[in-house]
């Protein structure tokens, strides 16, 4: 992909630029198109850079971590401020960024097994202060970007604190890298709403794992910490019970469904991906509940072997019910109490194993109708 | 002119939404705005500059409407270009602040 874009950059952007505003309508929309590539690649290339040249030094060698601080900008990586092995700095998010990293690989690494997201030691970046008042964090593909919330409104103003105050949103960024070195989740629809999900369910038992809670002391919340005293919520999400994680005036409130009945379909957020990724959520809590003690320890599991070698990109809800399921079986015997207790997880949110998918039963509507051309183009 | 900015996506999945006339705008605000959508090549970019989805990161769709034209670009945090940013760092504080 980027080597597509690189071709774009032989043409110097002056002469681009002349030809966007004198050329012929197809030259001018051509070069509009190749000057903005260029403009991408620039603030991808130093990421790019940043990331390529040390990956292969740095495999099988175990824990890599490198903070880097972006200065309040939006140019990734920034400056590099702590790497693996340094003392602690004086900057808080620097730390929690450090430290969250290294838990979420500990938890990979001694629990499944798993060297780094890649499996192969790939080391783990992550940039603090990404841009002013960003309240947000994300997965670009390559490493962990947070942004300090509200920093820059008055204190009475403010909604949100520093995303790396919360260690399961760190767990969370991090396992959509794992999840993209597995089953590379498309992320959209039911699918992106199950990648969600799944980085959900690893971030809060990486919380979990760091105070050894088990599945009945855990809050099952993500992001507790987040939100300032100005806003009436205890948290972004409750896997405990999606939807009442917070209720505000200017904030709204929780949107999350813990049912299929409430499924929401909707073309924002990649189809709702945030949303209903809260029905696959309580269907890990009700299992790890059921099955009870740490819940990385059997649930975790059963789901960390779905996502490594059972899903594909284009799972949905019920292909993860069917498949945790069949994993369940697999580690624990048909129907033992771990897979009847992955069953019980699954009708909870009104899905039932073995069952018709939503996408099924439409299309095996259409087709009695004789209308499966419609699902044609 | 109007200029229309939906923000959504991101780790909450929080819709930010907010909408301009730069004509009840004082004269050196909507003068700012012009200019960076001047410098933005605003009516001349592409409708969807994202080419790829990334995990938590904000989606953003401008719309800016005139007498004589239209225009809607989508965009990301990933897929920003430097010419467009200082537009879209201007929207965000009016939409978080609620003042157009």
């Amino acid at each position: 992909m980027f080597t597509q874009r690189m071709v774009y950059c032989i043409l110097p952007p002056y002469l681009l630029r002349e030809i966007a505003q004198r050329g012929s309508p197809a030259q001018r929309a051509s070069a509009q198109r190749a000057i903005i590539a260029a403009e991408q690649v620039r603030s991808q290339r130093r990421t790019i850079q940043a990331n390529s040249a040390p990956m292969e030094a740095v495999s099988a060698a175990g824990k890599q971590r490198y903070v880097y601080d972006a200065k309040q900008s939006s140019v990734l990586p920034g400056i590099l401020v702590r790497k693996e092995g340094a003392p602690a700095v004086s900057d808080p998010a620097v730390n929690e960024a450090y430290d969250g990293s290294g838990t979420t690989y500990d938890l990979y690494y001694a629990i499944y097994g798993r060297n780094s997201l890649d499996n192969n030691g790939l080391k783990l970046d992550s940039s603090v202060h990404y841009q002013k008042g960003y309240d947000n964090a994300f997965w670009d593909g390559q490493q962990m970007v947070y942004g300090d919330g509200d920093e820059d409104l008055p204190a009475p103003e403010r909604l949100f604190n520093r995303f790396t105050i919360a260690i399961d949103v760190i767990g969370h960024e991090l396992t959509h890298g794992v999840t993209q070195f597995a089953a590379n989740l498309d992320y959209s629809g039911q699918p992106g709403a199950l990648n969600e999900s799944i980085s959900d369910v690893f971030g809060s038992l990486v919380k979990q794992y760091q105070l050894k809670q088990t599945a009945g002391q855990a809050d099952w919340l993500i992001g507790q910490g987040l939100f300032t005293s100005n806003v009436k919520g205890v948290a972004l999400r409750s896997m405990k019970a999606p939807g009442t994680a917070y209720d505000d005036p200017v904030l709204g409130k929780d949107p999350q469904p813990g049912n299929m009945k409430d499924y929401v379909n909707t073309v924002e957020d990649n189809g709702g991906v945030h949303i209903n990724s809260g029905i696959p959520n309580h269907a890990f809590y009700v299992t790890s509940i059921n099955i009870g003690g740490y819940a990385w320890d059997k649930a975790g599991l059963i789901w960390y072997k779905t996502l490594t070698e059972k899903l594909g990109n284009q799972s949905n809800f019920q292909n993860a019910a069917d498949l945790t399921y069949a994993a369940a079986g697999e580690l624990f015997g048909t129907n033992s109490l771990e897979q009847n207790a992955v069953k019980a997880g699954w009708a909870e949110v009104g899905i039932i194993i073995g069952g018709q998918t939503q996408e099924g039963c439409f299309k095996a509507t259409l087709r009695k109708l004789g209308l499966s051309g419609l699902l044609k183009g | 002119m109007r200029i229309s900015y939906e923000r959504s996506g991101g780790f909450m999945g929080r819709k930010l939404n907010f909408s301009v006339d730069l004509e009840e705008l004082p004269n050196d605000q909507a003068e700012t705005l012009n200019r960076l959508l001047q410098q933005a090549d605003f009516f001349n970019l592409p409708k969807d500059l994202i080419s790829r989805p990334v995990p938590d990161e904000f989606n953003y769709i401008i719309t800016v409407e005139t007498a004589t034209q239209s225009h809607r670009v989508r965009v990301s945090d990933s897929s920003m270009t430097d010419p467009l940013r200082p537009l879209l760092d201007d929207l965000f504080q009016r939409a978080r602040t609620g003042k157009g």
